[in-house]
């Protein structure tokens, strides 16, 4: 049995499967309090492993996941962004999650635009989301400059999350 | 595209394989049951799903990962067995699972013994133990079974286990 992931590139960016090396400066991600506050709180470098490792085993679970976003420029891991649906969740979403010296540049905008395109073009997704806490006033903002509208909220994860519709395949630019 | 190639191990009565969505079923009703606090469990369904993608995602980052437990007879989801080595544990170990419906048949042993075999031959261990809490009678019988020997407690997650070391490459090959 055998799983693959592919590689995508943006203008910045490169989205490429996970390595063993992404441990270090992932755990260093979600050991930062405000980073962490709307997507499951501060973990120690063992659950940030196991994170990882869901994220990784959900592409050989569902043929698609999330990926580890490079930076071009330096070479360094400047967070996640993909296809992530987990049993139980509202519906598939582009999810995303910047490490705090590639915060406030686009990125996150750049790495979802390209996660986008991959999903109607190459999965063949009619619809997707992304599932944001309403008190996250940031992801909120990545949403609504992707174009994405407020669907509905729901009740999640003990607290209350806006499904954020994005744009359908072919309104895409 | 990176990829990884997961084997298929077969024994008398079981294909031991890597992990499938659609599995998904079975090592929830596992890591659901009520006796699975031992390895983690009782999980909710969604907690499960992740646990499950761990399981699957340990594979691509360590390069070797636990396989999934049929039974040839019925094709059914028996469990899981081998490699278990995440970020923070003493040392690599060959856990295991069964659902209920798998128990008292010698199953354990079985799947164990195959992979066993696997890490030492392909992976090239020199060594592997197995981490079972005092109370985990049904698992402390298939570490006796497999001729593991106690060698210590270690403290896992939180949760004190006594490590049981199972016979070397050498010692299984006199074995034989």
């Amino acid at each position: 049995m055998t799983s693959a992931i592919p590689t995508l590139e943006t203008e910045r960016l490169i989205l490429r499967p996970w390595t063993p090396a992404d441990a270090a400066p992932f755990a260093i991600m979600c050991a930062d309090a405000e980073l962490m506050r709307y997507v499951g709180g501060v973990m120690d470098q063992t659950n940030a492993w196991r994170r990882m490792a869901v994220y990784v085993g959900h592409w050989t679970l569902r043929g698609y996941g999330p990926w580890a976003l490079q930076d071009k420029a330096s070479g360094q891991l400047a967070g996640y962004s993909g296809v992530y649906d987990p049993d139980g969740w509202p519906e598939r979403e582009i999810n995303w999650g910047l490490a705090r010296p590639f915060l406030g540049r686009g990125l996150v905008t750049e790495a979802a635009t390209r996660v986008r395109t991959y999903a109607y073009e190459t999965l063949g997704f009619k619809t997707i989301v992304s599932c944001i806490d309403m008190d996250n006033k940031p992801s909120q903002a990545v949403a609504v400059r992707l174009g994405a509208k407020l669907d509905r909220t729901v009740p999640f994860l003990g607290s209350q999350f806006g499904v954020f519709r994005h744009l359908p395949p072919g309104v895409v630019p | 595209m990176t990829s990884i190639t997961i084997p298929t191990l077969e024994t008398e009565r079981l294909i031991l394989r890597g992990w499938r969505n659609s599995d998904f079923d079975g090592y929830a009703e596992l890591i659901g049951d009520a006796s699975s606090t031992f390895i983690g469990g009782p999980l909710s369904r969604e907690d499960a799903w992740r646990k499950m993608a761990t399981l699957a995602g340990h594979w691509t980052l360590r390069g070797f990962g636990s396989f999934v437990i049929e039974e040839k007879s019925g094709g059914a989801f028996a469990g899981y067995c081998g490699p278990w080595f995440p970020l923070g544990f003493p040392e690599q170990e060959l856990g295991w699972g069964l659902v209920a419906a798998s128990r008292g048949k010698g199953i354990a042993t079985e799947a164990v013994t195959c992979v066993r075999r696997h890490v030492y031959d392909q992976l090239k261990w020199p060594t592997a133990v197995s981490f079972i809490a005092p109370q985990n009678t049904p698992s402390l019988r298939v570490a006796e079974r497999l001729k593991a020997r106690l060698d210590g407690t270690t403290e896992i997650r939180g949760k004190m286990c006594q490590i049981w070391r199972h016979p070397s490459p050498s010692e299984l090959a006199t074995q034989r």
